[in-house]
């Protein structure tokens, strides 16, 4: 799905110069994992407010995130682990 | 240990700390492990390895410092420096060819999306995390381990650039890597799975 917007942001990007769009771009990962500074977060809020193609990429960043935090299984500690290993300590010096 | 000024702990003492603090860090130490190794015997022995030697480390750990990070940095060593040779696996295999092996379970006729019941919602809820897990078996363990560490087991750049040994720049940009490629093999089974990325 092409937007106007992402096409505009093509053509931007082409002269050389990093446009907004690159600067948000680059700060998807520091928003997701809550690592952005302050101003980082309102230079990143205020753009998606009228920035489709960015705000979709964020919902995007945020969506791949969630897969893995809520929806990758954890797996079952086998419950003689936590034994062998009291009972390897308790014979270690 | 004739450099240790602080008084002696006895050794039931020491085993009593070590239990509470690091014992109930198993969990996700073992989910760690399982994901590097993809093996449950492989993660058992690499768990138990780190907790013995976190165990002779011990009075080098201080107490009230983030012990979750420690364990997993000692895991990590463990695994890259000893348990990689003795593996049993030839030496050459990627962790991207064991992907066949592993979730070989198929995913035909499970199509559904918009889902009523909750029993339907509970079956998609498993296809896409099986789906998310094959994914990321399927990525280099470079990348995969930055995905666990940050998606899974939340922590922050910081703690990851201990953990791993690497600065923060090396973080952000292995897990953009990593997560561009983790992107690239889920939008491929939306593509077999009738939807349109
Ligand atoms: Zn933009």
């Amino acid at each position: 799905m092409e937007s106007k917007f992402t096409e505009a942001y093509q053509k931007i990007s082409e002269d050389g110069h990093e446009s907004e769009c690159d600067k948000v771009a680059r700060m998807l990962d520091l928003m997701i994992d809550g690592e952005a500074s302050t101003e980082e977060q309102s230079y990143f809020n205020t753009h998606i407010e009228e920035c489709i193609a960015c705000f979709e990429s964020h919902q995007k960043q945020k969506l791949l995130k969630g897969l893995v935090s809520g929806h990758l299984k954890r797996v079952i500690v086998p419950e003689s682990l936590a034994l062998s290993i009291k009972a390897r300590i308790q014979v270690t010096v | 240990m004739s450099e240790q000024t602080g008084k002696q702990l006895s050794k039931e003492e020491k085993d009593a700390r070590f239990e509470a603090e690091l014992l109930p860090v198993l969990d996700p130490l073992y989910n760690f492990a399982y994901r590097l190794t993809l093996d449950e015997d492989d993660a058992n022995d690499l768990v138990q390895e780190t907790y013995l030697k976190a165990y002779r480390f011990f009075d080098y750990f201080e107490q009230g410092t983030n012990a979750k990070a420690w364990l997993f940095r000692i895991l990590k060593n463990s695994f890259i420096n000893e348990f990689r040779k003795k593996s049993k696996q030839p030496a050459k295999v990627d962790y991207s060819e064991v992907e066949g092996y592993y979730n070989s379970d198929d995913v035909e006729g499970e199509g559904g999306v918009a889902t009523t019941t909750d029993m339907r919602t509970e079956s998609v809820q498993d296809l896409i995390g099986d789906e998310v897990a094959s994914a990321l078996n399927a990525l280099p363990v470079d990348f995969r381990t930055v995905i666990i560490l940050c998606d899974l087991e939340g922590f922050t750049y910081e703690e990851m650039a201990k953990i791993l040994d690497i600065p923060i720049g090396t973080v952000r940009s292995r897990l953009h890597r990593a997560r561009n490629s983790l992107k690239e093999k889920l939008e491929k089974y939306a593509k077999s799975m009738g939807y349109n990325g």
